[in-house]
């Protein structure tokens, strides 16, 4: 064990660490219940009037529609897409590499490029930016996290079970449907959540290819520059306690395998 | 075997879509604008139209101008800053981590990344109230005596966007951090210590250089992800914080210049091509999964 002076140091950086996570976090859930006044929050009066004016924004709603629709697309084209590069890469030799490395691009160059990219593809093929160009973006940026995700267990998965299905007489399909698909389902839904979170709150590719219709970030972009109403600290409250909810299921269904896997 | 052989007859139509359809994805949706996008930064704008005849005359001005390559290497410095900020917290954050037992190390380590699932928009305009004039930080620093009057020094410049990214990129130096400390196998700390090594020696000796490519590898994406990053410059940076982000964003805004501002894109994807190259290089675990 390390001495004690240096474990106090250590939690003292941790907890330092923490502060700094957690204040702008602190700041719009506070300023949802309480009143601000010259920088000074007033603690005496808690309300909850702006969750309900939260409720009346058509604006803010729209938005939020939006990004529910756009999400709901990404993670139906990523998961898709994701799964079946990665069926079909998986055990091909040839051509695996360069494939798996043009996926990866989008992921790790910044979004910047990426959007840029896009937003000029879009303009020569004559495709008008709207919600569907947002739909594109985003499936081409998290589809690696899906794609990783499935190969993944794909890899863990033993060759063994696809062979002993077609010995028994099985189909392509039926080895699919019933061998694969049921072994693939949790990395599948892992990924669809992943996908879903980065879609949800992605900025800068959607600044770039947005048309009229913009999601919800890219609304609060907007609005930033006067200022926000008490209902979008409102809204940011509800949307962090529905991420975290997200993302502790996310954990339930990926890290289980993981683990179990690690500690072989 | 006959039998395999007949029932996968039926699957050759739908496995030559498939084929397509894995090849074809990839390639015109990320490799072709990207194709198209390097291709631009060939051509020039006359009067508001793209001219198609090539050119090398932007990456001339890149590097000619006065302006572009001081803005570039400076956000390369402030970046870099970030990514140095950003470990030396992170570090001693990770190890008090590695030092918990079972639970508590895996919840605390949630606690630490929850943040990332906050809105960055909002984030963003939450550190600028903090940072502003009549924000916390001030207030702060006011009643504690450091500063005899509130003090602008914190939004608006260069300073707002290295505490505003430092602030938004910590989560991202301690996973990696985290996880090459983690798989330091705990044998090797154990033989230090009976070979009579003081709990500094081991850490300087032993802990230390095993986890050097978490190191790596952390100050890689932070450097990576502040580069790109155009929303906080343009949100805290005021007039003075100018980054190159910003510059690359403009030219599709306001100056209207997309082949010159693909030119610029080259210049940060090289950056970044680099980045992530030495991130992979110092990164790889060597030695520490005896």
């Amino acid at each position: 064990m390390t001495a004690r002076p240096s474990t106090i140091f250590l939690a003292a950086v941790t907890a330092l660490v923490a502060v700094l996570l957690y204040s702008p976090l602190f700041v719009p859930i506070v300023s949802s219940f309480f009143t601000v006044a010259h920088g000074e929050v007033v603690w005496s009066s808690p309300t909850v009037a702006a969750y309900v004016s939260l409720a009346g924004n058509k604006e803010i709603l729209t938005a939020l529609r939006a990004t529910l629709i756009v999400g709901a697309c990404t993670v139906l084209l990523s998961v898709g897409g994701g799964t079946l590069l990665a069926l079909y890469y998986h055990g091909r030799r040839s051509g695996r590499g360069a494939l798996q490395f043009i996926i990866f691009l989008p992921f790790l160059m910044p979004p910047i490029i990426s959007g840029l990219a896009l937003l000029i593809f879009f303009r020569e093929v004559g495709l008008e930016r709207s919600l569907l160009t947002v739909v594109i973006g985003h499936t081409v940026f998290v589809l690696a996290i899906v794609y990783r995700t499935v190969l993944t267990r794909l890899q863990s998965l033993s060759r063994s079970l696809v062979e002993a299905s077609y010995d028994l007489g099985a189909t392509g399909w039926q080895t699919f449907w019933r061998v694969l698909m049921p072994n693939l389902s949790s990395a599948m839904a892992g990924g669809a959540i992943l996908a879903f979170a980065l879609s949800f709150d992605e900025t800068m590719i959607t600044i770039l290819v947005t048309g009229t219709q913009s999601t919800l970030p890219v609304r609060l972009w907007a609005m930033m520059r006067l200022g926000f109403s008490p209902d979008i600290n409102a809204l940011v409250a509800l949307i962090l306690i529905f991420t975290v909810l997200l993302c502790v299921l996310a954990a339930r269904v990926l890290i289980p395998k993981q683990v179990a896997t690690a500690a072989h | 075997m006959t039998g395999t052989g007949s029932a996968r007859a039926p699957t050759r139509w739908p496995r030559r879509l498939v084929t397509l359809l894995a090849f074809a994805m990839p390639v015109i949706f990320i490799l072709v604008p990207l194709a198209i996008f390097l291709g631009y930064s060939f051509f020039s704008v006359d009067h508001g139209e793209i001219d198609y005849t090539l050119t090398v005359a932007n990456y001339v001005r890149f590097l000619s101008d006065p302006i572009f390559l001081p803005v570039f290497w400076n956000t390369c410095v402030l970046c870099l800053s970030v990514a140095i900020i950003c470990v030396l917290l992170a570090y001693p954050a990770a190890y008090f981590l590695t030092t918990l037992k079972g639970r508590w190390r895996y919840m605390l380590l949630m606690l630490l990344m929850v943040p990332l699932l906050m809105s960055y928009v909002i984030k963003i305009y939450a550190i600028r109230s903090i940072l502003g004039l009549n924000g916390f930080l001030n207030k702060a620093l006011v009643s504690l005596g450091i500063l005899q009057e509130p003090s602008s020094l914190f939004v608006f410049n260069m300073n707002a966007i290295l505490l505003t990214l430092t602030l938004l990129l910590i989560p991202f130096a301690i996973l990696p951090i985290f996880l090459t400390l983690e798989r330091i196998p705990p044998i090797l700390r154990q033989a230090s210590d009976d070979l009579g090594a003081s709990a500094a020696q081991t850490f300087m000796r032993v802990t230390l250089p095993l986890s050097l490519p978490g190191v790596a590898s952390a100050a890689s994406f932070v450097f990576v992800l502040a580069i790109g990053d155009f929303l906080t410059p343009q949100m805290v940076g005021g007039v003075s914080g100018f980054t190159f982000g910003r510059v690359l964003y403009s030219q599709f805004g306001t100056a209207y210049n997309w082949p010159f501002g693909a030119a610029l894109s080259v210049a940060l994807a090289a950056v970044v091509v680099t980045a992530i190259l030495l991130g992979e290089r110092f990164g790889r675990n060597r030695g520490a999964s005896v």
